[in-house]
C-alpha cells in the first residue's frame, strides 16, 4: 500500500521547491543589493539609508496607521461576519452584507484614491450634495479610510470563512446552561475565532503596510514607508540598493508575525462535527446588528458609488451630462481585446494552480503529522508572501528570471500571482482544516481508502465552500493586481491592470474608470458563479445524506 | 517503477514542456515606449506607411516602470527599440552597455551620444483650472516664482522630483533663473503652499487640477493643451522664467545582426519621417532645420545651462529633499 507519509513528503518537496525557486531566490537577489554595491559587501548603504530623516518618519507613520487600520478593519469585519452567522436578520440582508463587504476587493486599488477624492474632495459628490467637506481628506484621515476599505474584504472573508466551521450547537448549549451573554459570546464565538482574528489583524496590517497606491493618491504629507520604497526603487533615480535596504527593514515585522502565529496556534479549537442549528431569535440583537451593519455598508457604498457614475459622465465635475464617450473610446482602443483575453487566461490559470498549491500546503501544515519545523516553514512562507510589497516581488522576479524561457510569458505572471497571493487562501483553508475532526484520514485508511481517495471523498467535500472561496480569491486578485506584474508583462502578455497603469501615466483618468468597472463586472460574475457552485455542491451532499 | 518515481517523472516532464513551449523567438521588432498616446500613434502610422506594417509590436509603459525594467533587466529586456527620457537611457547605458550606435542621420540641435537620438521634447508649464481660480478669487500666476506667494496657499499642486522627472523641470527652472540660494528659498515656500498636493506621480497635479482640488498645478504643457482643446475649464500659462524641456530619445538594443539592422532602420524611419508630425503635438524643435508652428509654440522654450545628467539630477534631488524637510517644519 502507498503509505500516507509518502504523499505528504512528495507534496512537501514540491511546495518547498516552488517557494525556493519562486520566492526565496528572487528575494535574495533583491535583498543582496542592500549590502552589496559594485561587488563590495558592506553595511554602509544600510546605515546611510536608515539614518535618513524621511525613512524614520515614514516607518513610524506606517506602523501607526497600519496598526490602527488592522484593529478597526478586523473589528468591523468581525461584526459583519457575526451578523451573518449569529443573528437572524433577513436572508437578503445577509447576502447584501456579503456583497458589500467584499465589493472593494473587486477593483484595483488605483481607483480607491480617485473614489475618495471624487467623493469627499472639494468638488466631490458628498461635498456637492451636503455643501461641506466632512474632513480634511489628505493625510491620516484619507489614508485610514482608503486602507479600511482596502483591507475590510480580506478580514471579512477570513473571519466569515472560519465562522462557517464553528459548531453553533455550543452556542445553544451555552444558552441552556444559563451562561451570561458575555460569557457565552466569549466561549462560543470569540474564543474559537481568536486564532483567525489574530491572523486577520496580521494580514490587514501588512496589506496597509505595503500598499503604495492609496498613499500616492491621498497620503498628502503623511509619509508612509511604502511610498518611500517606491521613490527609491522607481523614483526619478531608480536605486535598487537603497530600495533593497527598505525592503529588508519592511520584512522585520513579518518575523514577529510568524512568532506570534506560532504562539497562538495552541488557542485553536477543534470540533467533532459542525452543526448549523437554528439559533434562538433575539430581537434586540437582530436590530442592533442589523442597523450597525447597515451603517457600515452605507459607508462603504458611499465611497464607491462614484465609481459607477464616473464612466458615464462627460467630464466630472464640470460637465456631468450623461455620456457613453469614455466607454466607447476605451472599447475602441487598439489592443483592448487582447488585454482582456490575457487577463482572463492569467486569472483562471492562477486560480486553478493557486488553489491547488495552497490546498496541499495547508494539508501538510494542518493535517499531516509532520515535524514542527516543516509545518512552521510553510507558515513562514505564508506570512512572508503577505508581508512582501508587490513591487519587491516583481523586481525580484525580474532579476531572477531575465534571460530565461519564462521571461515575458503567461507562466511567469501566473507563478508570480500564485506566490504573491498565497497567504490568504492558505490561511483560509488551514483554518478550515484546523476546525475539522482530526481522525478523518485515519478512518478513511481503516476503511481501505487510499490517501487520495480520502482527499477526494472526504476532505474536499467537507471544505468545498472554502475551496470555491479560495478559487475566487485568487481569480479576483489576479484581475486587480498591478504592483508585481507590471515588471513582468511583455509586449504580448499585457493585462487590464497594466493597461490602467499606462493610462494613468498619460493622465487618461476616465478610461481608467471604465476598465476598473470592466474588472469589477468580471469579478462579480466569477463570484456569483462560485456562490452558485457552492450552493449546488452542498445540495448534492444533502441529497446523498438523505439517501 | 514505483508510483513515487512515476509522479516525479511526470512532474519533470511537465516542467520541461512548460519551459520548452514557453519562449518563441519573436520575429517582430518590439518597441517599448513611455511616450503619450499621440506620439505612439505617430510612431505606428509612420512605420505602417513605410513598409514596416506587422513587423513590430509597440508596448507602452509609464516612465518609472520602464526605467525599472531597463535598469533591472538590462540587455535581457524584451524590447529591441526603446523610446524613453534621455537621462534614463544614459544611466541604463552606463550601467548595462545595452544600446548600439545608431546610423548617421539628421543632426540633433544639442550634442548627443551616438547610441541615442532625440524623438521629442516635453516642456513644463503652469496649468490652471479657470473655474476654481475664479471661485477662489485668485490672480492668474505669471511665473513659477508667483507660486511662492502666500495667497496661493493650499491652491497649488506640484510634483515631487523624487517621484517623477516632471518635478525636475520645476527645480531646473528655479535654479537656472534665480541661482541655487534663492531657488532653495522659493522651493521651500512653494512646497509649503502645495502642502498635501506635493505629488509623486508626474500626472498628479493635472489630476488634482482637473478634479477641482486645486486651482493651479505644474505639469506637462502638451497634456494641458489637450485638455483645453477638449473643452475642459483648463488653461495653461507659460511662466515668465521660460518653459524648461526634457528630451525623450530613441535607442536600439544590442541583438543579432539581422534584427539590429531592422531595428535601426525602423528607428531611423521614426525619426526622419515622424518628426514632422510629432512637432505638431510637441512644438519644440530638436533637430536642425526644424520649425514649430508659431501658434502652438510656447513663449520661451528653454534648456538648462548644463547638460542634464544623472549627477545633476542627483544634485538637484538632494536640494529638493532638503527643501521638502524644511517646508514641513
Amino acid at each position: 500500500m502507498f503509505k500516507r507519509n509518502h504523499e505528504l513528503k512528495l507534496i512537501y518537496i514540491f511546495i518547498f521547491a516552488l517557494f525556493a525557486i519562486f520566492l526565496f531566490y528572487p528575494l535574495v537577489l533583491v535583498l543582496m543589493r542592500a549590502i552589496q554595491t559594485n561587488g563590495v559587501i558592506s553595511l554602509d548603504n544600510i546605515v546611510k539609508v536608515i539614518s535618513k530623516e524621511r525613512f524614520v518618519t515614514s516607518l513610524s507613520n506606517s506602523f501607526l496607521i497600519a496598526s490602527i487600520t488592522a484593529l478597526l478593519s478586523t473589528g468591523i469585519a468581525f461584526f459583519l461576519a457575526y451578523t451573518i452567522h449569529f443573528t437572524s436578520v433577513p436572508k437578503w440582508f445577509k447576502k447584501l452584507i456579503n456583497l458589500v463587504a467584499t465589493m472593494p476587493m473587486l477593483m484595483p486599488t488605483i481607483t480607491y484614491g480617485f473614489a475618495i477624492i471624487y467623493t469627499f474632495g472639494k468638488q466631490g459628490v458628498f461635498t456637492k450634495i451636503f455643501g461641506f467637506q466632512p474632513f480634511n481628506l489628505y493625510g491620516f484621515n484619507g489614508l485610514l479610510i482608503g486602507y479600511l476599505i482596502y483591507t475590510l474584504p480580506i478580514a471579512f472573508v477570513l473571519i466569515k470563512n472560519t465562522m462557517t466551521y464553528i459548531d453553533k450547537k455550543q452556542f445553544l448549549v451555552s444558552i441552556l446552561m444559563g451562561d451570561s451573554p458575555l460569557r457565552r459570546f466569549f466561549h462560543t464565538v470569540f474564543r474559537p475565532l481568536a486564532y483567525t482574528l489574530v491572523i486577520a489583524f496580521i494580514q490587514t496590517f501588512f496589506l496597509s503596510f505595503t500598499d503604495f497606491g492609496i498613499p500616492a493618491a491621498i497620503g498628502g504629507q503623511f509619509e508612509v514607508i511604502a511610498s518611500t520604497l517606491y521613490n527609491q526603487m522607481l523614483g526619478s533615480i531608480p536605486n535598487f540598493h537603497n530600495g533593497a535596504v527598505i525592503s529588508l527593514v519592511m520584512l522585520i515585522p513579518s518575523i514577529v508575525a510568524v512568532l506570534v502565529v506560532r504562539k497562538i496556534e495552541k488557542m485553536n479549537v477543534r470540533y467533532e462535527n459542525i452543526s448549523d442549528v437554528m439559533l434562538p431569535e433575539v430581537k434586540k440583537k437582530n436590530w442592533f446588528c442589523g442597523i450597525v451593519s447597515a451603517c457600515i455598508m452605507l459607508g462603504v457604498v458611499s465611497v464607491f458609488a462614484v465609481i459607477f457614475i464616473l464612466p458615464f459622465v462627460k467630464e466630472w465635475p464640470y460637465d456631468i451630462s450623461f455620456s457613453f464617450v469614455h466607454v466607447i473610446e476605451t472599447f475602441q482602443s487598439a489592443n483592448l481585446l487582447d488585454v482582456v483575453k490575457n487577463s482572463f487566461i492569467v486569472a483562471i490559470a492562477t486560480a486553478v494552480c493557486g488553489t491547488i498549491v495552497s490546498y496541499v500546503a495547508a494539508i501538510i501544515s494542518a493535517r499531516g503529522k509532520m515535524p514542527k519545523l516543516i509545518r512552521g516553514s510553510i507558515d513562514f512562507v505564508s506570512t512572508l508572501t503577505n508581508a512582501l510589497p508587490g513591487m519587491v516581488v516583481g523586481i525580484g522576479f525580474m532579476f531572477a528570471f531575465k534571460g530565461t524561457n519564462i521571461q515575458n510569458t503567461y507562466i511567469i505572471l501566473i507563478i508570480c500571482n500564485v506566490v504573491h497571493f498565497f497567504s490568504t487562501p492558505y490561511v483560509m483553508i488551514k483554518n478550515a482544516f484546523m476546525k475539522m475532526n482530526l481522525s478523518f484520514e485515519t478512518t478513511g485508511r481503516l476503511l481501505g481508502d487510499s490517501w487520495f481517495g480520502t482527499l477526494r471523498k472526504v476532505m474536499i467535500p467537507c471544505s468545498i465552500s472554502t475551496v470555491f472561496e479560495m478559487f475566487s480569491y485568487y481569480f479576483i486578485n489576479s484581475m486587480v493586481t498591478i504592483s508585481a506584474i507590471i515588471f513582468l508583462v511583455g509586449a504580448e502578455t499585457g493585462v487590464i491592470t497594466t493597461k490602467i497603469k499606462e493610462l494613468q501615466h498619460f493622465a487618461k483618468f476616465a478610461d481608467i474608470f471604465v476598465l476598473s468597472l470592466l474588472i469589477f463586472i468580471a469579478n462579480i460574475i466569477m463570484k456569483t458563479l462560485m456562490n452558485h457552485l457552492t450552493k449546488k455542491e452542498s445540495e448534492k451532499r444533502y441529497y446523498v445524506e438523505a439517501k | 517503477m514505483s508510483k513515487l518515481n512515476k509522479i516525479i517523472v511526470v512532474i519533470i516532464l511537465l516542467a520541461c514542456t512548460l519551459s520548452g513551449c514557453a519562449k518563441k523567438e519573436s520575429s517582430k521588432v518590439i518597441i517599448y515606449s513611455n511616450a503619450d498616446e499621440e506620439a505612439q500613434e505617430v510612431i505606428k502610422q509612420v512605420l505602417d506607411e513605410n513598409g514596416f506594417k506587422n513587423k513590430y509590436i509597440l508596448q507602452a509603459y509609464g516612465t518609472n516602470e520602464l526605467g525599472g525594467k531597463l535598469l533591472g533587466e538590462g540587455i535581457d529586456v524584451e524590447a529591441d527599440i526603446v523610446t524613453m527620457s534621455s537621462y534614463y537611457i544614459d544611466s541604463a547605458q552606463s550601467e548595462n552597455k545595452m544600446f548600439v550606435n545608431l546610423d548617421e542621420s539628421v543632426a540633433p540641435l544639442e550634442q548627443t551620444p551616438k547610441y541615442r537620438t532625440p524623438l521629442l521634447a516635453i516642456e513644463g508649464s503652469l496649468i490652471i483650472n479657470t473655474k476654481e481660480l475664479e471661485e477662489a478669487n485668485l490672480p492668474v500666476p505669471t511665473s513659477i516664482k508667483d507660486l511662492a506667494k502666500p495667497v496661493y496657499k493650499d491652491h497649488i499642486s506640484i510634483v515631487d522630483m523624487a517621484g517623477s522627472s516632471t518635478g525636475w523641470l520645476l527645480v531646473q527652472t528655479l535654479i537656472d533663473t534665480y541661482g541655487e540660494k534663492e531657488a532653495e528659498d522659493l522651493l521651500v515656500k512653494i512646497m509649503r503652499n502645495a502642502g498635501p498636493h506635493l505629488e509623486s506621480s508626474g500626472s498628479g497635479p493635472l489630476k488634482k487640477v482637473r478634479a477641482g482640488e486645486v486651482a493651479i498645478g505644474f505639469g506637462l504643457r502638451h497634456q494641458a493643451v489637450a485638455d483645453k482643446k477638449e473643452g475642459l475649464p483648463i488653461d495653461f500659462v507659460d511662466p515668465k522664467e521660460g518653459n524648461y524641456a526634457l528630451t525623450e530619445s530613441i535607442v536600439v538594443v544590442k541583438r543579432s545582426d539581422k534584427k539590429t539592422k531592422l531595428a535601426k532602420e525602423m528607428a531611423k524611419c521614426i525619426v526622419e519621417k515622424g518628426r514632422v508630425k510629432l512637432i505638431e503635438n510637441y512644438p519644440i524643435p530638436v533637430y536642425e532645420n526644424e520649425k514649430a508652428d508659431p501658434e502652438k509654440v510656447s513663449k520661451q522654450t528653454k534648456q538648462y545651462t548644463k547638460p542634464l545628467t544623472i549627477d545633476l539630477l542627483q544634485k538637484h534631488l538632494d536640494l529638493s529633499e532638503k527643501c521638502r524637510i524644511e517646508a514641513r517644519e
